[in-house]
């Protein structure tokens, strides 16, 4: 392990979906661990926990999140958290991940991964929610890069880069990092920049875990579809980023048009070919 | 007693990608002759960004956009290739996307018979009239049924048959995520000493739901989970019962009097009363016929995992 936090590198894995719940426990395949969509097992009692709990008794898991709309200006959901750590804890979850975002103002949820402004306000809102969190969950949060389609203007106020209001909010909340390198991608196209100038402001003994996922090119712009699979670009970022963080769990999310696991697996494992190939 | 399993794979699984399937073909949205306001102070503040940023993403894509071009432009920077609006648009999208693949999720067999266009829109209509107000999608579609009752768009077909097929798809979803115990075996029953039985109470399996319906929908939901294309069913009351044992969800049709012997039974009611309801509406029927009738139902409900332990 190289994170300042003492997580372990568990490996290749891929994210767990339900049209592959029957193959895992069926065939139990050798796949190094998985990471689980912490919010399909919430508000739940029944058949997803099923599953889970054959699955997290078998290989290591970790959760990550899109519920936890860690930028919104509501107070924090305090009974998402319970069952949040409720969940960690019965699962035996490695880490908790969500997203740099807000879900939903006033009460109301759009379920979507919303930008924020990267302005000093929300450095210091999020910090400190950052924090909350963490110390209810007594362990680091880890905070994924989004993918986004539009930036905040900011009014008056100075806007930074997402990558410096990363790095800034990891310091100052202490928290851990998740690095979608398909989503440095995705946004770099979408706002023309370079992702190599992302990647060069991370704090990379505070990544954790790496993302990598394909994505739907539409000539204007790209969406983050999960549609793999993933394009020799990002693989490439994802080499420099391991090479960067000396060493880090890595994790394919596959979400749309999913093909079956040994097919999404081998995907996952095209990580190999790529790592160890570019210099730090 | 039939019984069919339903094969639901994925339940409205959560992930942080984008929708891709966005289905309503979008021309460049329109300028609003109004100028541009100029953003207070107040509402420039993180706050009042999401205020906004949430009621232009929200506004239904069959209205023209909450705001317009220039007013998008003061609050947002434009891409490389996209205006601001245009950029703020493609959230707008994925908003209503996300949530009709949702209710699509939900009521796949409400899709096959209203027809792919039908059910969007009463799907659009639905995220209108109920933004949703919690972190979690698992609910989100609970009120399908009361809203195809009393609020779908007046276009959309058979209303009622709709709302019985809704009312059976929503109960697959609720047993879904409800908890459930150990199921009560025949084995089980066996023990119960013969003089206690009369009065003896059953305890139903939480992730079961017993519900009667004007139109025959549980033989209709068979019929398009066949691969047949069945047309909408006239009036014939019906009654099913779904529940779930271990991951595997089953629904089960039920004539008048095995629906108010088990409507009894889950009641509470105690066995040697529930059971009597069996007569009432065999009349003209042997007793000593109805008693094997009851008896055979009863073994039946109980080997399918119905219920999970016995009262004495």
């Amino acid at each position: 392990m190289s994170n300042r936090f003492g997580l372990p590198e568990l490996g290749v894995g891929i994210g767990l979906r339900t049209v592959h719940y029957s193959h895992i426990v069926d065939t139990q395949p050798d796949v190094d661990w998985f990471e689980i969509l912490s919010d399909n097992y919430m508000h739940t009692a029944g058949r997803p926990l099923h599953y889970l709990d054959a699955i997290a008794a078998r290989y290591p898991v970790a959760m990550h999140g899109v519920g936890l709309s860690i930028g919104s200006t509501d107070p924090l959901d305090r009974a998402y958290l319970r069952e949040l750590r409720a969940l960690r804890d019965r699962t035996g979850a490695r880490w908790v991940s969500d997203h740099l975002c807000w879900t939903g103002v006033a009460g109301k949820n759009t379920h979507d991964l919303l930008p924020l402004p990267y302005t000093e306000e929300a450095l210091l809102h999020v910090a400190d929610r950052v924090r909350a969190v963490q110390d209810f969950l007594g362990a680091p949060l880890a905070l994924e890069n989004p993918s986004t389609y539009v930036e905040h203007a900011g009014g008056a106020a100075r806007t930074m880069p997402e990558w410096e209001f990363l790095a800034r909010l990891s310091e100052a909340a202490d928290c851990a990092l998740l690095l979608d390198v398909n989503n440095v991608f995705v946004s770099a196209y979408n706002h023309g920049f370079d992702p190599r100038t992302y990647l060069d402001a991370v704090p990379f003994d505070r990544v954790v875990q790496l993302h990598v996922a394909g994505h739907t090119h539409h000539g204007t712009h790209i969406l983050d579809s999960h549609i793999g699979p993933v394009i020799d670009d990002v693989w490439r970022l994802l080499a420099l980023a391991h090479a960067r963080a000396g060493g880090v769990s890595v994790l394919l999310e596959w979400d749309a048009e999913i093909p079956d696991l040994p097919a999404t697996h081998a995907e996952a494992l095209r990580a190999r070919e790529f790592i160890g190939k570019v210099a730090a | 007693m039939n019984r069919h399993v339903v094969d639901v794979v994925a339940l409205h699984e959560r992930a942080s990608a984008t929708p891709e399937a966005l289905a309503r073909p979008r021309s460049a949205p329109r300028e609003p002759s109004r100028a541009a306001p100029t953003p207070s102070a107040e509402e420039l503040t993180l706050r009042g960004t999401q205020l906004w940023f949430q009621r232009a993403v929200t506004t239904p894509e069959s209205e023209e956009s909450a705001i317009g071009e220039r007013e998008a432009a003061t609050r947002l920077t434009a891409g490389p290739r996209l205006t601001a609006l245009e950029r703020l648009e493609i959230y707008r999208r994925g908003y209503h996307a996300r949530l009709v693949e949702c209710l699509a999720d939900d009521y796949p067999v409400l899709q096959a018979a209203l027809g792919a266009s039908a059910f969007e829109a009463l799907c659009r209509a639905y995220v209108a009239r109920h933004p949703s107000e919690s972190p979690s999608l698992n609910a989100y579609g609970r009120l399908m049924a009361d809203f195809l009752r009393d609020g779908a768009p007046d276009e959309t077909p058979s209303r009622a048959f709709a709302a019985d097929l809704a009312a059976l798809e929503w109960s697959i979803v609720e047993v879904i995520h409800a908890a459930s115990s150990e199921p009560l075996t025949l084995e089980g029953l066996g023990r119960i000493p013969a003089e206690a039985w009369a009065g003896a109470r059953l305890v139903a399996n939480t992730a079961l739901r017993l519900q009667r319906f004007e139109y025959p929908v549980n033989a209709f939901f068979q019929q398009v989970r066949d691969g047949a294309s069945p047309a909408l069913p006239s009036l014939s009351p019906s009654a099913t019962v779904v529940y779930r044992s271990g991951p595997t969800v089953w629904r089960m049709d039920l004539t008048e009097p095995m629906f108010q012997v088990l409507q009894g039974l889950l009641a509470g009611e105690a066995l040697a009363a529930a059971l009597g309801r069996a007569e009432a509406g065999l009349a003209g029927v042997d007793p000593v016929e109805i008693g094997q009738r009851v008896t055979h139902w009863f073994r039946e409900w109980v080997a399918s995992g119905l219920f999970v332990r016995v009262e004495i």
